[in-house]
């Protein structure tokens, strides 16, 4: 009897002893399944930096909401033939500020050639990639160029650089072999073409067998945008870096 | 009866205090030795109920079954086959299999003891 009692104890202390194991894994299971709460990290310059973020676009929208107003006022205010004109001043701006009329004034004639002519062993000649190209026009635009325009084609803020069939489409139109001229529109044409002088492009061009060349030029004119504007499918790209949020 | 349950208890409360927490990589073998350590808990309850509770068995089945469960898991993690699920299958019917029968067994108890009662 003893014995049997013994046993039972035996057996319980064992049952309790799984449970307790068993109670402990669900335990662990449930706390690793909790997802921590999300706490704010950042510390005071984060979002001191944020807060004048946020202040300047909202300052930057109140301008614009200024401006938009004005011109309401300027609607209302006037009579009918005025407005008309208004209407159309203001079509006008748009037009010029979305690249679709000529545009002239000082600025810098780019060329691209082929940087040696004479390499030995079988003839190559160099080929221009939109993503060079894509490149150099992006420094452009950060180096200070307000309008550009690559072989007569205007580049406005939807042009797109492709590459058909190994050819270059600007703007759904070929580009011809090299050398290929981009004309800048550029308020201080000096300094950019100083910083073109001195930007990544040279190389990137020439390990490509290519070659920039400027030239400063006090009257350059750039064609209009010839092409149908299409606005479908053009969204508000809002990115969010890493650290934003 | 009181002591299994006492110790379920304390082990929960140890788990919670202890604060531990497994990585994300190691969440599926965990989960799945949970359910392989329910699944013999039931097991042994059914068994119990039935008469036929060996502890030996109990004990062994409690460990075998945890380790087979996450050996599987790790086969299937080295396979790209969601091996664990077959696991989680397996245990997931057992258990609704076994509760089932606890829950029959002791129906029939209670029902046996009505009947005594009335006569």
């Amino acid at each position: 009897m003893k014995k049997v009692r013994g046993l039972q104890r035996k057996n319980k202390l064992l049952i309790g002893l799984v449970c307790l194991c068993t109670g402990f894994m669900l335990a662990i299971q449930f706390q690793s399944n909790q997802t921590p709460q999300e706490r704010d990290t950042r510390d005071l310059w984060e979002i001191r930096t944020q807060l004048q973020q946020e202040q300047r676009q909202q300052q930057q929208l109140y301008q614009e909401i200024s401006q938009v107003k004005n011109v309401l006022d300027e609607y209302e205010a006037q009579s009918e033939p005025a407005q008309m004109k208004a209407l159309n001043q203001s079509i006008q701006e748009l037009e010029i500020k979305a690249g679709m009329t000529e545009k002239s004034g000082p600025g810098v004639i780019i060329k691209i050639d082929q940087l040696f002519m004479d390499i030995e062993g079988p003839q190559s000649s160099p080929v221009l990639t939109p993503d060079l190209l894509h490149h150099l026009i992006n420094e452009l635009n950060q180096f200070g160029a307000s309008d550009l325009a690559i072989e007569g084609q205007r580049m406005i803020d939807i042009t797109p650089i492709r590459l058909v069939n190994d050819r270059i489409y600007v703007n759904n139109h070929p580009l011809p072999g090299l050398p290929v001229e981009i004309y800048v529109l550029a308020n201080n044409a000096e300094r950019l073409i100083d910083y073109i002088e001195v930007s990544n492009s040279n190389d990137y061009f020439a390990i490509e067998n290519l070659k920039i060349s400027t030239e400063e030029s006090s009257q350059i004119e750039l064609p209009a945008y010839d092409g149908i504007l299409n606005l479908q499918g053009i969204n508000v790209n809002a990115q969010y870096e890493v650290g934003d949020e | 009866m009181w002591l299994p349950a006492m110790f379920l208890i304390f082990g929960v409360l140890l788990g919670l205090m202890t604060n531990i927490t497994v990585p994300d990589a190691y969440a599926n073998y965990l989960s799945i030795a949970v359910l392989a350590a329910l699944d013999t808990l039931f097991g042994g309850i059914r068994a119990q109920a039935e008469r036929k509770f060996d502890q030996k068995i109990f004990v062994t089945g409690f460990f075998f079954n945890i380790s087979l469960a996450a050996f599987l898991a790790f086969l299937g993690v080295q396979l790209g086959i969601d091996l664990y699920l077959a696991a989680i299958f397996a245990f997931g019917v057992r258990l609704f299999h076994n509760i089932a029968m606890i829950r029959r067994i002791y129906i029939e108890k209670w029902e046996k003891r009505k009947i005594k009662q009335e006569k």
